[in-house]
């Protein structure tokens, strides 16, 4: 920012000496016009920029993967498996640690309640895109070493090494599965809000994502706490960290709350109708 | 040499800015300590107004601006205090492209065109083939009115009503506020003023205090609120070259129209506190895509 702040330095002092800024005396950049008429002779005329004939003059835009008579690319071999199903699997478009840690100390996120995608999206500057198969956020161990904050954070893919840096500070980590419609809600709760419709419950996982959530190791939302508790032990002796006692934390309440599996929103139950004109929500009948 | 043609240049178009400019006494743009300026104080005490960093902290605090706020009440030239300008505000980056970008969008995006042509099929008459097509020795025809012949239609004339409206992205029109008002500042065109009350609604008083302070000849000046007294619309009604404003219709624009910018305390806290804003708000992507219309 530095050289920036000298350049405007230098410009505001310029100014000083110039003559008075006026409608009269303003020119747009030099070249950021395009010229749209077309020149004659000298001026670009002759071929005007198409060269001799063929299909530079003639607008011939060939077809996608065309080789102008060859066999092309695409066809030349009879099976291509590697993008199979690939509109069907499920994005998880990464934040790492360092800019979780940028968004932290430039107050975008409050580390006095927990974290879920609806924290990270209201931040502003993160987008989850449930329609083009995003399926929430993973964390990624970018900035492993320089992570101080203690959180309760919930996200959807974590790898070990994330999961012991969150866990030496004292926090907790937890992964989770949305299904889109819960994941359309979290990725812009006040707009879904504005609808006006009850909350509706979080669906389980799909069968392929069932191991994931429910193996302890990467802290999945349905596995035995019990054994989620055995293996943070177990982490701390492989990376070779001291586990803070959660049970002696001032903010223990807030390090261990968690979303039950049907649960969208931390606070709301499903069945509950928020109207977010008078601020008020409406339960069930008990 | 090059800085002493446009210093001889700036001479001759513009010398009251000139003789401004040289006192140093009295520039209106103070970049030293306030301790440092022998300024004669303000009769009462003075009003010192430092800016508070707390919410929207400067890409640098070293460039922070301050300005004299002069009195209305009289002719005569009197420094009632002292402010403190915001530097992302008045101090920024003077883009006079993104000026110039904003002064064009302004002219053109409510600009139609009424220009007219009309084509062959509008022309009055024509319908009849005027000659028979063979034996006469004459040029095929089939209408008088074809765009080839005297009288006739015209071929991709202008069409009446033709819109040139566009927007300019959104943060274009927040840089050419900051970049103008950085400009005006810099080039001692901008005053601060503690209020809009002036004691009469001569405009003599008013033609006289532009003149005893060199500002001008035209002046816009601003104020917070939508409502100015009675004696400063009194004394400006007249005068075509002073015109009144409030903070949410300052423009590009207007500012470049006018030579001097004149700002109220209210009006300079007002745009500091809206550009601020939103220059720092978090979902600023959000004004960014296509234009629509009636979007909220």
């Amino acid at each position: 920012m530095a050289h920036l702040r000298e350049t405007t330095d230098k410009a505001l002092k310029l100014l000083r000496t110039l003559p008075r800024v006026q409608i009269g005396n303003l020119r747009p950049n030099p070249n950021s016009k395009q010229n749209d008429k077309r020149g004659r002779a000298q001026h670009g005329g002759d071929k005007h920029g198409a060269g001799n004939k063929g299909s530079g003059q003639r607008q011939n835009f060939m077809r996608l993967g065309y080789e102008t008579g060859n066999q092309p690319f695409y066809l030349r071999f009879p099976y291509e498996p590697y993008y199979k199903g690939h509109h069907l699997k499920r994005q998880y478009p990464p934040i790492s640690l360092l800019q979780l840690q940028v968004l932290i100390d430039t107050n975008r996120i409050d580390i006095s309640q927990p974290i879920d995608i609806s924290t990270l999206c209201n931040s502003g500057l993160l987008k989850l895109k449930p329609a083009e198969m995003e399926y929430g956020f993973q964390l990624t161990d970018d900035g492993l070493d320089n992570f101080q904050a203690k959180i309760n954070i919930e996200v959807q893919h974590a790898s070990e090494a994330v999961i012991a840096a969150i866990e030496k500070n004292g926090g907790v980590i937890r992964t989770a599965y949305y299904d889109p419609r819960s994941l359309h809600m979290l990725a812009n709760p006040k707009k879904w809000f504005e609808k006006g419709v009850p909350i509706p419950s979080r669906m389980l996982p799909p069968q392929d994502a069932v191991d994931y959530y429910t193996n302890p190791k990467n802290r999945g939302y349905l596995a035995n706490p019990e054994a989620i508790s055995q293996d943070r032990l177990v982490l701390a002796q492989k990376y070779g960290y001291q586990l803070p006692k959660i049970e002696e934390d001032s903010a223990y309440e807030m390090l261990t709350t968690t979303k039950d599996p049907r649960q969208v929103f931390y606070g709301l139950e499903p069945g509950w109708l928020i109207n977010i004109v008078d601020k008020t929500i409406i339960k069930r009948k008990q | 040499m090059l800085n002493n043609i446009l210093k001889t240049s700036r001479q001759v178009l513009y010398p009251v800015a000139r003789t401004f400019s040289r006192s140093s006494n009295q520039c209106n743009v103070v970049t030293e300590a306030p301790a440092a300026v022998s300024a004669p104080p303000a009769a009462g005490s003075p009003l010192i107004l430092p800016q508070d960093y707390t919410d929207c902290l400067p890409v640098s605090r070293s460039t922070a601006r301050q300005a004299w706020i002069e009195n209305t009440d009289a002719v005569a030239e009197r420094k009632v205090g002292l402010i403190e300008l915001h530097p992302d505000i008045f101090a920024a980056q003077p883009r006079v492209d993104i000026i110039q970008e904003n002064v064009e969008w302004q002219r053109k995006y409510r600009y139609v065109s009424m220009a007219h042509t009309k084509t062959r099929a509008e022309v009055r008459g024509g319908g009849r083939k005027p000659w028979p097509q063979k034996g006469g020795g004459r040029a095929r025809h089939g209408s008088l009115r074809s765009p080839m012949l005297k009288g006739g239609g015209v071929v991709h004339g202008p069409r009446s009503p033709t819109t040139h409206f566009y927007m300019l992205p959104f943060y274009k029109r927040v840089l050419g506020l900051t970049s103008t008002l950085s400009v005006k500042l810099a080039q001692d065109d901008l005053h601060i003023i503690e209020s809009v009350d002036i004691p009469t609604g001569d405009a003599e008083f008013l033609k006289d205090l532009i003149a005893e302070r060199n500002w001008g000849p035209s002046v816009l000046i601003v104020d917070e609120d939508h409502m100015f007294p009675a004696n400063i619309c009194q004394a400006s009604d007249d005068l075509g070259y002073v015109n009144l404003m409030p903070t949410f219709g300052l423009n590009v624009y207007s500012m470049l129209k006018h030579d001097t910018l004149v700002l109220t305390v209210a009006a300079v806290k007002h745009l500091e506190q809206r550009l601020l804003y939103q220059l720092n708000r978090n979902d600023a992507a959000s004004k960014g895509g296509k234009f629509k219309l009636d979007q909220v």
